[in-house]
């Protein structure tokens, strides 16, 4: 799907805003992708076990899956109009709050020492991206995901 | 609808400041040297585009440029003044903190990729979709001050 040879059809604020937060959830899968390729690289990681490669994405996958498939929609969607001031204040706070608990998990990821765990964890947080991409499609998910692209961002740049 | 024209310049601004920034980090610079600078340059360079989703995301609404003649007309002044004080500001700032620390910033690679690209970055999309007159004043004044620094004060 290709934004600029397809234009959607964006005449509603909210669809603009439905199709911002999908391309914020792409950033921040490639991020995460990113983060493993250079941890891998970098760490020299091994694989300690081949079967449990296999098996680490199951642990985050599977209870995704499950819990999709039984919980409602917690928000209505995303809304037509402005934010109040007031909003926007809690929202950035709570972005920096999260790029801030982020920094701090991309640090613990970068303890890892064996490949498998490290997919597991990356996978444990593409679950999470992915719940709040289906579920909690409102301003809070959308500050959930730039807190988690900006905490890797941040990690990347000042304590790699 | 002019709505299709903007989000598609939004997309290609984006699109087109990674590259150039992709280009001039492997055209300039000697010392890159190990994977851990890569990482670190490209995460300097991506670290706007996060943030420029959310600020798009909160603030959907007055992003058709209003280019009328009397709204130019009003910002006109405090525009220039806020550019001058950046200007000034900036400069002497960077001054300060060189001083202080006693390093100067091409020796900081990172940190220069991050100011130039988070300012480009902010200025592209607040030209394209916002048109702010005063933010338009501090980012440029932002970007010259980087530009003075870099090519007349450091030796």
């Amino acid at each position: 799907m290709n934004p600029i040879m397809q234009p959607p059809k964006p005449r509603l604020n909210a669809n603009k805003r439905e199709l911002l937060f999908t391309f914020q959830s792409i950033i921040v899968t490639s991020l995460l992708a990113f983060t493993a390729i250079a941890f891998f690289f970098h760490f020299n990681l091994r694989i300690e076990k081949g079967i449990k490669v296999i098996f680490a994405p199951f642990l985050s996958v599977v209870p995704l899956l499950f819990i999709l498939s039984i919980l409602r929609d917690l928000r209505k969607g995303f809304k037509e109009g402005n934010y109040s001031k007031d909003e926007i204040l809690k929202f950035c706070l709570i972005t920096l709050g999260i790029t801030a608990l982020f920094t701090g998990i991309t640090y613990l990821l970068s303890k890892i020492d064996a490949l498998e765990i490290l997919l597991a964890a990356i996978m444990a947080i593409l679950s999470i991206v992915f719940f709040s991409r289906s579920k909690i499609k409102d301003i809070l998910g959308m500050s959930i995901i730039t807190g988690i692209a900006e905490g890797v961002i941040v990690y990347m740049i000042f304590l790699f | 609808m002019k709505i299709k024209q903007v989000n598609t310049a939004f997309l290609v601004t984006l699109g087109v400041s990674i590259v150039v920034f992709v280009y001039l980090v492997f055209l300039g610079y000697d010392d890159i040297k190990t994977l851990k600078d890569i990482v670190k340059i490209i995460a300097s360079i991506l670290f706007p585009i996060p943030l420029l989703f959310f600020v798009r995301f909160l603030l959907i609404e007055h992003f058709l440029p209003k280019n009328s003649d009397a709204y130019k007309r009003k910002h006109q002044k405090p525009a220039t003044l806020l550019l001058i004080l950046t200007v000034i500001v900036c400069v002497f700032s960077m001054q300060f903190l060189e001083w202080i620390s006693g390093q100067k910033l091409e020796d900081h690679l990172i940190f220069a990729h991050l100011i130039n690209s988070t300012s480009i970055s902010s200025y592209v999309l607040n030209y394209v979709l916002y048109n702010n007159l005063r933010v338009n004043g501090i980012l440029s004044g932002v970007l010259l001050s980087l530009a003075i620094h870099v090519f007349f004060l450091t030796a």
